[in-house]
């Protein structure tokens, strides 16, 4: 190892033409613009981060203040707030969107795909445009809608409806991606094993499930993150402080006078974003490929 | 191909295949109607149809109807006989009766035999005779190899059991510890083994890819050896056999009975049908009731599943179209009164939606009306024909082919309706009231007000709306482009080859997406306000005393700003995944040419990437239309100028985060479903002229 090293400073073995002054240069202006922009990326986060362990911050995150390592607000986050609770709901809603998106998304998907049915075509683009409006849209129905069916079934608690809700929006988009994906997969599987005497669910299960592993893989990432960034509809539909979701709850942090705590914000901001961040990096390539197999819903 | 009242010469099949008839009545009438279907003579034409009428008046005389009946009459009474002889034939059977299914085997295996012999001899007289014979032959050819097959199964299964019985008690210490040693041993061999490969691949003698693929296979290699040997135990191996057995036993049962129905439904294609009957009225006189008519057409078991849907109807859809079971409304009828004139508590607004629930379920009501009818309709159309109705076998496995992408999409169609469209509709139907502050729980129709009010400007919603369009366009425009041109620029600069470190920038270029939005938005939120870190640098460069959230054109700059931040992200990991995808020998061959950096640029990388990520960056386009947290979170919409903008709207608010505000702090949800209604018709034919241009549809490939 340490004789190529050498080689590499002796001889010049790129096959690359040498660097000219201008474009030596250029490579200079390259670095500074992108730690420019590592630094633009960074600073505010970092900010973030020192505030959440900032002991001398108040109520307010104000400039200029010194600075002192303490972990009080992440306490007054475990102690005073129900960020657990609002942890827990999160959870459990985003845990069962996933779960239902996925088993119904994996359905349409598969028939969408192989199938050529009556009223597929003009289904599809009922999907493609309904999608397009904002899932905010129905927000006045969703109230009421909540209090028929809670009337009926008193057990139908609000959290239900949400992820009703984003189980509802995720489906026609996903359906889509799933269908592009299987799009690719050779019917030749599926006749092959069709010979072999496997039933339709049989040919899904046993055949294209597997092959289509990593993008189901991948919308039931997103469906599961979406609860976690989604704002609106949670504060919106939950009332009560013991049902709301992260985003929802660490709202109150920032805006209700009663409850603001900024510090406590960037502390939870901060043990939030961090496991969704790990899951970012770590499977980036994955989400980025369901993102390109987007494209198909244009 | 034949025009209906009439009865034809001949019989069709399913494949098409032509039949002779049988029945020598039907025959008859079938050659008159042909007679005077092709006799000019008037008087003639008379004539025949008079002695049709004779032939009819005089049926029951004709001879074939009478061999006919004495037909039917002997089987009944074979049919009754052969029930009683199946109740004693199973009493003496009585040695294994806990099986059940061997039981029923046999038991179908005496029927037939007996039905082979009754049929034989009525096979010329009709059709359905001669398709029982057909039948009962097949059973008694496969159903002795059913039994026989079902019954050595079972008797090496009874064996395995008992021998599991035997050795239940039997000490298998000796194997246990061979076994063990056995395994030692064997991993003994995988530990040489895998350092051997870990050497071969610090020598670098072999890739890391390849190094996976080694440690892999002979991972595989001790699992399969310690399976093998894990067979020598008795006690394991019979539970294996026993394991095996059982399944063999059930699928070998099931693929042998499928392909007996399988041949019977060839024979029930090949053999024609004969009825009377040459209108099919059955379809229309049971239209209302949905299993009635497959019950007529004989297939039972399809009736009670329509029967269910019956059920659903008139137990469900019905009533509750009628105003029955509601939880305060009238059902359909609840739309048009919305209330008018009910009780204190009564809503409106629960009177529409129950109202739109109730369209949806009337919808799927008719829905199965049409499907029933027109799946009766068929059957009887084609027994017309001579095509004789499909039995349950071959029903079953119509909908477990053709219907499968229905059943499968119904968990769908059903959130997707009552979750997405209910919603919809109900908004869209509020666009048409005048739902406000002073209507809360009884408003009415006022027809197309809000809209008017909404594109003349007036009305104290009305009035900032095109200012609102305005700043919505300017900032979706602006924020999206801005995000873009950074994305796709440091996109490029990175994938330079002479950039060292990308795996470094792509991480932290990746952060913005990551960290959820909402944080970063509001912590943004907290940094410019006043006192904050970010205004206290602004002030201190500046040495002004700028506070960015009272001042609308500052906001509105810092809204892009950040947006620009949030969005560069996302394009920029969608551009890098296309960059990476160019094959690079394009560029080499630019090189050849004598390209510059800036032409390759130009004529390469923006056009490939353009073209694969255009759909994207439209979707990017309405996301930032309806980026409802940035402008929400970030300073609630304001700040407020109550001079220009009213006291509804703050100056950065866009549409989405303006009908909010309607919607949900000021209650005039009527206004604000008539903005969203204009919303989503814009973005509808934004995304279908889109999709309409898009390569899948123009290729077809939907």
């Amino acid at each position: 190892m340490k004789k190529r090293k050498e080689n590499k400073e002796k001889l010049y073995l790129s096959d690359k033409p040498p660097l000219t002054l201008f474009g030596k240069i250029g490579i200079f202006l390259t670095y500074v613009v992108l730690f420019a922009w590592v630094y633009a990326i960074v600073w505010p986060l970092f900010q973030m981060f020192v505030s959440a362990f900032n002991g001398k911050q108040q109520q307010y995150i104000m400039a200029n203040s010194n600075f002192e390592f303490s972990i009080r607000h992440f306490q007054y986050l475990f102690t005073e707030t129900l960020y657990l609770t609002w942890v827990k709901n999160t959870l459990i809603i985003a845990g069962t969107t996933a779960l239902l998106t996925l088993i119904v998304v994996s359905f349409t998907g598969y028939a969408y795909s192989r199938y050529r049915f009556k009223g597929r075509n003009a289904s599809l683009m009922a999907i493609m445009l309904i999608q397009t409006i904002p899932t905010f849209a129905g927000i006045t129905a969703y109230f009421t809608m909540h209090s028929i069916v809670s009337s009926i079934i008193p057990q139908f608690s609000r959290q239900m409806m949400l992820i009703l809700i984003y189980t509802g929006g995720a489906i026609a988009s996903n359906t889509f991606i799933l269908k592009g994906y299987i799009d690719s997969v050779s019917t030749e599987l599926d006749d092959a094993a069709k010979i072999d005497g496997c039933s339709n669910f049989n040919v899904y299960r046993l055949i294209i499930m597997p092959i289509a592993r990593p993008m189901l893989t991948i919308i039931a990432l997103w469906s599961f993150i979406g609860p976690f960034m989604d704002y609106l509809l949670a504060k919106v539909l939950l009332t009560s402080p013991q049902s709301y979701t992260l985003a929802a709850g660490l709202y109150t942090l920032v805006t209700d006078f009663r409850t603001m705590n900024q510090p406590a914000f960037a502390a939870g901001g901060l043990l939030t974003a961090v496991p969704i961040v790990i899951l970012f990096i770590a499977l980036q390539k994955q989400l980025v490929s369901g993102l390109t197999s987007g494209s198909v819903k244009g | 191909m034949k025009k209906l009242g009439k009865i034809s010469v001949f019989l069709y099949d399913n494949i098409g295949n032509t039949y002779e008839r049988k029945n020598k009545y039907l025959l008859e009438l079938a050659l008159l109607d042909e007679k005077i279907k092709n006799e000019k003579d008037n008087d003639l034409k008379r004539k025949l149809k008079k002695q049709r009428r004779e032939i009819k008046k005089n049926k029951s005389k004709h001879s074939y109807i009478i061999s006919l009946r004495d037909y039917e009459k002997k089987e009944k009474a074979f049919l009754n006989e052969l029930k009683r002889s199946k109740k004693e034939y199973i009493k003496s059977l009585k040695e294994d009766k806990t099986n059940r299914k061997l039981i029923k085997l046999k038991t179908r295996l005496f029927e037939s035999e007996k039905k082979l012999t009754f049929y034989k001899e009525y096979i010329d007289l009709s059709y359905d005779a001669e398709f029982e014979y057909r039948k009962a032959s097949l059973d008694t050819i496969h159903l002795p190899k059913i039994i026989e097959f079902f019954i050595d199964g079972q008797s090496e299964l009874s064996s395995a059991l008992a021998e599991k019985e035997k050795l239940k008690n039997l000490d298998e210490n000796d194997f246990n510890n061979e076994f063990k040693r056995f395994k030692a041993f064997q991993k003994d061999i995988l530990k040489e083994e895998k350092l051997r490969i870990k050497n071969l691949r610090k020598q670098g003698l072999i890739s890391k890819k390849a190094e996976e693929n080694r440690l892999k296979e002979i991972k595989k290699k001790y699992d399969n050896a310690l399976e093998i040997k894990k067979r020598e135990s008795k006690k394991f191996a019979n539970k294996e056999f026993i394991k095996t057995k059982k399944y063999e036993l059930k699928k070998n049962l099931k693929t042998m009975t499928k392909v007996l129905e399988a041949d019977i439904s060839d024979y029930r294609r090949k053999t024609p049908v004969e009825i009377e009957k040459t209108i099919p009225y059955y379809s229309y006189l049971t239209i209302l009731i949905p299993g009635l008519g497959q019950g007529l057409n004989k297939q039972y078991m399809k009736m009670l599943l329509f029967f269910i849907a019956t059920i659903f109807i008139y137990l469900v859809a019905v009533p509750y179209a009628l105003g029955y079971g509601n939880y305060q409304g009238q059902g359909i009828a609840g739309l048009i009164s919305l209330a008018e004139g009910g009780l204190r508590i009564h809503k409106s607004i629960i009177f529409m939606i129950e109202g739109i629930v109730a369209v949806f379920l009337s919808i799927i009501a008719v829905g199965i009306l049409i499907i029933s009818f027109l799946d009766v309709h068929k059957v009887e159309k084609n027994a017309i024909k001579g095509i004789r109705p499909s039995n349950w076998f071959e029903t079953k496995m119509t909908i477990s082919e053709e219907g499968f992408p229905y059943i499968v999409s119904l968990p769908a169609l059903l959130i997707i309706v009552f979750i997405v469209l209910v919603p919809i509709m109900t908004t869209f139907l509020l666009s048409f009231t005048n739902m406000d502050p002073q209507h809360q729980s009884k408003f009415t129709w006022i027809g197309l007000n809000n809209y008017k009010m909404i594109i003349m400007g007036e009305g104290l919603a009305g009035k900032v709306f095109w200012l609102i369009l305005g700043w919505t366009v300017i900032w979706t425009l602006a924020a999206t482009t801005l995000a873009i041109l950074i994305g796709f620029i440091l996109a490029l600069l990175v994938n330079n080859e002479r950039i060292r470190g990308k795996k470094f920038f792509r991480t932290i270029y990746l952060l913005p997406w990551a960290v959820p939005a909402f944080i970063t938005i509001m912590f943004f939120s907290i940094m410019v306000a006043p006192g904050g870190v970010l205004t206290e640098i602004i002030n201190n460069l500046t040495g002004l005393k700028v506070e960015i959230k009272n001042n609308p054109t500052l906001t509105r700059i810092a809204l892009i700003l950040m947006q620009g931040w949030l969005g560069s992200s996302y394009i920029f990991i969608l551009t890098t995944g296309v960059l990476q995808a160019i094959p690079g020998d394009l560029y080499e061959a630019a090189d050849m040419d004598g390209a510059t950096a800036w032409d390759k640029i130009r004529r390469i990388t923006v056009p490939l990437v353009l073209f694969q990520t255009a759909p994207l960056l439209v979707t990017q386009y309405t996301f930032n239309f309806n980026n409802f947290s940035a402008i929400f979170l970030f300073n609630g919409g304001g700040p407020f100028d109550p001079i220009k903008y009213g006291n509804l709207a703050g100056s950065s608010d866009i549409l989405i985060s303006y009908i909010y505000k309607l919607t949900m702090d000021n209650q005039y949800q009527a206004i604000g479903a008539a903005i969203t209604m204009f919303i989503s018709l814009g973005l509808m034919i934004f995304t279908f002229i889109g999709f309409k241009n898009s390569k899948q549809f123009k290729e077809g490939r939907l």
